[in-house]
């Protein structure tokens, strides 16, 4: 099919919009409700072009044969700008919010004459672990379409027509009170700001002023493989080094590593695993390191509560370890210990605050926040040097890394229980079968002559077809966020799905970089278990290590 | 009124025999097109939702008549169901379609209960295995917009929806559905059976300054004087709105209403209904009117509506209390125009008519309230 472009005559294939060709052929169009992994809806407007005179949205809009196509006339960047005004009729302080895609589009489009007082008056719904802010709102509905359609979680829609039209939960509830797992996809699909995580930049800042505090942080393994994008290096670079130099700029009195948490957690989940399939327990047994997944299954699958692993994840673990086991063998208070855990996700804040885990993490950061923490306190973080974790409970494995990535609970949990299971070695320790961005995943081992299944899911959409084949397996990890942590909620705002591909790659290059990548041959797991804790799923591991469930309203 | 003819299933039993080709044949002959305003050639668009393949198809009767000043639906269902209901089962029987809905409008209620009789009689004498639900709507205006009934009918929020793909393409749950309005469907029962039916009579719902309002009959072409002497009016009537949305229109009385004629003055007619409005009235106080309706029921999808119509409102009110300098008219004319270039569906594309013609035509009237 032949049409023309900006004047110049071009061969395009079938079934394109014109969004798709402009992209391919390098012609920037501005866009805000249209996302790559979104269904577009054409309602902000912005992306606006000229198609034989008339306006159309180049992202719903397919061209016929001989169409022309003007995407910089001056009728276009007008009606563009104009559409923006309406929108946001005052100008925002794009310095601050820097991250957001409103702010491109005001260098694309250019600023507003503020013409409009702004009208609208909503109150700030702050109460959960995400928090919606109305008036920043622009209707774009991306964070609907997510909510519903990649993690059919329908926690929120909108409500009321025409210019009252806004974003909010089931019934005008406040987000804490309704059926939301706090997963955060929507803060990352949001182009605004609108949405963000309960911040608690302050209250680590104020801990970290206290003398009489002991500040420790721990970071997740999806941390380092994002983390420099929110400085500008290229997305998929791993800043392991220079992150723990910042966080002891910062003031942190020791930075420890979840990895180790992760690897403490492989000994008991995969201990639950060998135990249930030999003596006959309930299968399959499903991970539960990821708190966005445990609270849809607590609010929509509580009949799954029996078929939960029940290990505390990775994050909880280690901070009932440092509050009890590190507290006492430094002789410190536990009551004085301040455990920040900087985290890919808003659920995990949430999940800090359940009873069941006895406060055992005081503060959650996002990955945002901690950037936001560094840049605040004006640390140069490009140019740091590489530093490494407190050896304390600092030393890890590439079992515990790959947990930022879908699949990764399951390989590192396959690479223990067929060790375990079986007393051999396991040579080929990557589990391909299970990497990369498909939806649900799977296969299967040999341990002692039993065929052990295994299935992972990422996103709730996968997730729920998933659970509908669930009894075809032996153990399933489950991750709420698309791509598992290091997509997750609290992550860098990303435009491109590749990005998230990048990020999975360098987890699995800092597994392959690491010396020791089964979780059963970290040094300090040893001597926990021979010091402390005795033996996976023993008495003081379930005390510690373990945790319960409960069942939710779906309302 | 040809509109009262009755076909008593006569006209479906010459539908079979002519076979579904044969009826896009006869309604392409008659010149029967749809009466909600774009006037699309009926038999063109039951055409695409024929040769679109799918296990299902699904006809829809629009009863959701929402555009200010129009009553003809309400009329027909009370006079002349029967007959509305056979061109649905016509639709029906032509696409292949097994469920059909009508979607009514909410504040016509009370003609729920009487046209669930008469569906039940119809279908049961036509030996069809066809259903007819009755969907009530709940009062949205947007929801006449034939995108948006689909949404509305799966349940999901009235949104408009961009097209392509068209309805007769994809519509309810993805397949194949026709959208047709109350006065076509009548039109296509009766075109089938009587060889003299004229497609030139339109109904026009005719009401404001006047001494008889109503739903009357005329053919296209009918001269404005003639109009008037039949709605009679105490004072001089100065303008013609159609509904909310086509437009102010200057009075000339030798004017001959025509599809064509219409345009030319910068307005629509829609399914012709006419506000008059007489000398007394200045059109600014008319839009502002009009322009809280459009800010109440736009649906709110798109930027341009959902924040367009409240600055249009934000800005009339500013002339109507006197406080608007001409710069206001200009910008009142950019974001009119903005507005209808660049929303997504019909709604937003006609809700700056009324600013954009009242400018044209009635520019005194502004100017009158000028600061």
């Amino acid at each position: 099919m032949k049409i023309k472009l900006n004047n110049k005559y071009i061969r395009v294939k079938e079934g394109e919009t014109i969004l798709d060709i402009c992209n391919s052929k390098g012609i920037k169009i501005p866009t805000l409700c249209y996302h790559k992994s979104l269904f577009p809806e054409a309602r902000c407007r912005v992306c606006l072009v000229e198609m034989n005179g008339k306006l159309v949205t180049a992202c719903s809009t397919f061209p016929f044969e001989g169409a022309e196509i003007l995407t910089k006339s001056e009728r276009v960047i007008k009606a563009r700008k104009r559409n923006i005004e309406l929108m946001m009729p005052k100008n925002i302080s794009c310095d601050i919010h820097d991250d957001f895609e409103i702010c491109d589009i005001f260098k694309e489009v250019g600023l507003n004459e503020e013409r409009f007082e702004s009208l609208k008056h909503y109150k700030a719904d702050l109460g959960a672990s995400v928090v919606r802010d109305n008036n920043k709102c622009i209707n774009c509905g991306r964070c609907v379409q997510v909510c519903a359609k990649i993690q059919k979680v329908y926690a929120i829609d909108f409500v009321s027509r025409g210019f009252e039209e806004h974003v909010a939960p089931y019934n005008e509830n406040h987000l804490a009170d309704v059926a939301c797992i706090r997963c955060g996809q929507c803060i990352v699909n949001c182009p605004v700001g609108a949405i963000a995580e309960r911040p608690h930049i302050n209250e680590v800042v104020s801990a970290l002023k206290n003398p009489k505090k002991h500040v420790v942080v721990q970071t997740a393994p999806a941390i380092r493989a994002a983390l420099g994008e929110l400085f500008r290096i290229e997305p998929g670079t791993p800043v392991t080094g220079k992150m723990v130099t910042a966080l002891r700029k910062c003031g942190f009195d020791k930075v420890f590593d979840v990895n180790l948490g992760a690897d403490i957690t492989i000994m008991e989940e995969s201990a639950e695993l060998l135990k249930r399939v030999k003596t006959g327990g309930v299968l399959p047994l499903i991970t539960t390191c990821c708190p966005g997944w445990i609270l849809m299954m607590e609010h929509f699958h509580h009949n799954l509560i029996p078929n939960m692993s029940t290990c505390k994840s990775p994050h909880e673990m280690l901070g009932s370890l440092i509050k009890n086991y590190y507290a006492k063998k430094n002789k410190l208070d536990s009551k004085n210990i301040v455990v920040v855990s900087i985290m890919p996700c808003t659920a995990k804040k949430f999940e800090s605050t359940r009873k069941e885990l006895k406060s055992a993490v005081d503060y959650v950061l996002t990955t945002r926040e901690l950037g936001r923490l560094i840049k605040m306190k004006g640390i140069d973080f490009n140019n740091l040097e590489d530093e490494d974790f407190d050896p304390a409970l600092g030393i890890s494995t590439g079992a515990g890394a790959v947990f930022g990535a879908s699949g990764g609970v399951m390989e590192a949990a396959l690479r223990t229980a067929y060790e375990f299971g079986t007393g051999k070695t396991l040579t080929n320790v990557e589990f391909k079968q299970i990497r990369g961005m498909k939806g649900v995943k799977e296969g299967k081992i040999d341990i002692n002559g039993v065929e052990v299944k295994f299935a992972v899911a990422h996103g709730g959409a996968n997730i729920l077809k998933l659970l509908e084949k669930k009894e075809d397996y032996h153990f399933i990890e489950m991750m709420a966020c698309p791509g598992g942590c290091i997509g997750g909620g609290g992550q860098p705002i990303y435009r491109d799905p590749d990005v998230l591909r990048k990020r999975m790659e360098a987890i699995y290059q800092i597994d392959k970089n690491m010396p020791l990548r089964k979780s059963h041959e970290n040094p300090i797991v040893k001597k926990l278990y021979k010091e402390y804790l005795g033996t996976p799923l023993g008495k003081k591991s379930e005390k510690l290590l373990h945790t319960t469930y409960i069942k939710r309203s779906r309302f | 009124m040809q509109i009262e003819l009755k076909t008593s299933l006569k006209a479906l039993e010459k539908a079979k025999k002519l076979g579904p080709k044969g009826v896009l044949k006869r309604l392409d002959k008659m010149g029967v097109v749809g009466r909600g305003g774009a006037s699309f050639p009926t038999g063109r668009k039951w055409k695409i939702a024929l040769e679109t393949s799918s296990d299902e198809k699904f006809v829809i009767c629009n009863a959701d008549e929402g555009e200010p000043g129009t009553f003809k639906d309400k009329l027909i269902i009370k006079k002349n169901a029967e007959t509305m209901i056979e061109g649905i089962l016509i639709a029906a029987y032509t696409i292949g379609a097994k469920r059909c809905f009508i979607y009514l409008r909410g504040e016509y209620d009370h003609l729920r209960i009487e046209l669930e009789t008469k569906i039940k009689e119809i279908i049961k004498k036509s030996g069809l295995a066809v259903t007819i639900e009755i969907i009530r709507g709940a009062g949205a205006y947007i929801c006449g917009e034939e995108t948006s009934i689909i949404q509305s009918i799966m349940g999901n929020r009235g949104h408009a929806m961009y097209k392509p793909p068209y309805p007769p393409v994809e519509g309810l749950w993805g397949k194949p559905t026709i959208v047709n309005n109350v006065e076509t469907l009548t039109g296509v029962s009766q075109s089938i059976l009587f060889d003299d039916w004229d497609s030139s009579l339109r109904l026009f719902s005719l009401s404001g300054n006047v001494e008889n309002p109503g739903v009357y009959e005329f053919p296209l072409g009918v001269k404005m004087s003639k109009i008037l002497d039949v709605v009679r009016s105490k004072n001089k009537i100065k303008a013609v709105s159609f509904g909310c949305f086509g437009g102010f229109m200057k009075i000339k009385k030798n004017m001959e209403i025509t599809h064509e004629n219409i345009c030319k003055e910068g307005c629509q007619h829609g399914a012709f209904s006419m506000i008059f409005i007489d000398e007394t009235h200045n059109i600014v106080d008319v839009s502002y009117t009009i322009a809280k309706f459009y800010t109440y029921e736009s649906c709110g999808k798109c930027t341009p509506c959902r924040e367009g119509t409240i600055r249009l409102l934000e800005r009339i009110k500013q002339v109507k209390e006197g406080k608007a300098t001409k710069k206001d008219l200009e910008l009142l004319k950019e974001f009119a125009e903005h507005v209808q270039e660049t929303s997504l569906c019909g709604l937003g594309q006609s809700a700056g008519n009324y600013i954009l013609t009242g400018l044209k035509h009635f520019k005194s009237d502004y100017l009158e309230y000028l600061k």
